[in-house]
């Protein structure tokens, strides 16, 4: 994802909860800082088409607002 | 050039803390420099004292280390040996560990950031090893030897200082392991009745090497009943036949799993006198190490299997690896009827490096480093001056 912003992509990286500090500390090492990243609540695993269906509910308008700003 | 002086005088290259035991265990844990035990405080004269093995220059990377991918450098991780206690003899075989884990195929980024409970393990072989008088027998993986336990205690902060290994952020193992403090043993060649497993991966028997495996901690195999060859694999087998291991769990990935079986030299006495090669051991387990898929559960199966297995009757026998050629069998610890088999993190495959000198040449003897150091720096184009 990394990668494909610097490119000028628009790109983000789905990630739940406890995953943050990971994903951010992983954005800096391949120097795109502020890489917009959509979180969403942990768990993704393990979870039933109902459970991934919420988890997109809540990713989904993230991602627009995303691409609106991106646009904008 | 810059020399270790230099380096020392740079800005930010040390910090002052009161000579007090507590206070810079404190500071070190503070600032997440340890990995929770006591550290020996890493002063420039024994970090410079460390280096006395090292022919490498002293600023220059010799790897980069996931997931921060920091530059381990001689001196950095000259540092994190002095924290872990190793003496100068024993910092050449942690930098050999720290190249090896680094090569691509190791995997070194998911090994460490994973929720998975993997670590690398340091396998040595070699006359260095024997030198060092790192255990290869009784309690290889336990306590008492101060070589195993500082060569993998270094090897571990390196992977927290350099790598940022840090738990909750660069670290992600939803429990972790024991074996994340320290994970290094060696070979038992003198009572392996196959071939070393340097010898068995090209190296010639003279070479000092370090095998890298991403494995979870051991698993016993305890077996005072069987007799034969077969018996004894078979145990083996049953024990390597685990639902929730990685290496099943990777089967469907294009990745080829290498799972560790390491043989107590008891049983692998008893298999090689039954007349079972290293390569007939591997077959035999290729065989025999499977799970049907009957163990698992309904979802799991039509989740995880539903392409490979859609269908399969649930007496299907599932393969631990998918290669004979992959299983990694080497020979551990000392007297008694126990072996051990360490499921690996799937996504890795093993790695093994020489010890050389700079000029290539193997390395015969440890005190040769030494010497060769000290002799570069009497000539002055040492960069430890």
């Amino acid at each position: 994802m990394c990668e494909l912003s610097k490119r000028g992509v628009a790109a983000a990286v789905i990630c739940s909860e406890p995953f943050l500090g990971l994903a951010k500390t992983q954005a800096r090492v391949f120097g795109v800082p502020d890489l917009k990243i959509i979180l969403i609540p942990h768990p993704l695993g393990g979870l039933d088409l109902d459970g991934v269906k919420s988890r997109a509910k809540i990713a989904a308008p993230q991602a627009v607002a995303l691409i609106r700003e991106l646009m904008a | 050039m810059s020399t270790f002086d230099e380096w020392v005088r740079a800005p930010d290259a040390t910090v002052r803390v009161e000579d007090d035991y507590r206070k810079v265990n404190q500071l070190f844990v503070e600032r997440r420099w340890s990995d929770g035990l006591p550290i020996v405080p890493p002063t420039a004269e024994r970090v410079r004292e460390m280096l006395s093995y090292c022919d490498r220059p002293l600023n220059e990377p010799i790897a980069k280390m996931a997931p921060r991918y920091g530059e381990a450098t001689p001196i950095r991780l000259a540092i994190n040996a002095v924290m872990a206690g190793c003496v100068p003899e024993y910092f050449p075989l942690v930098m050999l560990a720290v190249e090896a884990m680094c090569e691509p195929e190791f995997n070194l980024y998911a090994i460490q950031a994973t929720t998975h409970m993997v670590a690398p393990l340091v396998i040595v072989n070699g006359p260095i090893a024997r030198e060092l008088g790192l255990n290869a027998g009784g309690n290889a993986f336990g306590p008492g030897n101060p070589a195993n336990a500082t060569i993998g205690r270094a090897v571990r902060l390196a992977l927290i200082n350099i790598g940022g290994a840090l738990p909750g952020t660069g670290d992600m193992a939803t429990a972790g392991a024991p074996s994340k403090y320290s994970f290094c043993v060696a070979e038992n060649e003198a009572e392996n009745p196959w071939q070393p497993l340097h010898v068995e991966r090209g190296f010639s028997v003279d070479a000092t090497t370090v095998t890298v495996a991403g494995t979870e901690p051991p698993h016993n195999v305890n077996d005072h009943w069987s007799i034969s060859p077969e018996g004894i694999l078979r145990m083996i087998a049953g024990t390597m036949c685990t639902t929730g291991n990685n290496d099943i769990y990777f089967y469907q990935d294009d990745v080829f799993p290498q799972p560790l079986v390491l043989f107590g030299p008891e049983h692998a006495k008893t298999v090689a006198d039954g007349g079972f090669s290293k390569d007939d051991v591997k077959r035999f387990l290729f065989e025999e190490a499977r799970v049907p898929l009957g163990a698992f559960s309904k979802e799991y199966i039509e989740l995880r299997y539903h392409v490979m297995y859609a269908g399969a009757s649930l007496d299907t026998r599932i393969p631990i690896f998918k290669r004979p050629e992959d299983l990694v069998v080497a020979v551990v610890g000392g007297a008694g009827k126990h072996s051990l088999v360490l499921p690996s993190f799937g996504g890795t495959r093993t790695v093994t490096r020489a010890l050389k000198r700079r000029d290539g040449q193997l390395v015969r003897s440890i005190e040769e480093l030494h010497q060769l150091t000290a002799d570069a720096a009497s000539s002055g184009t040492s960069r430890l001056q």
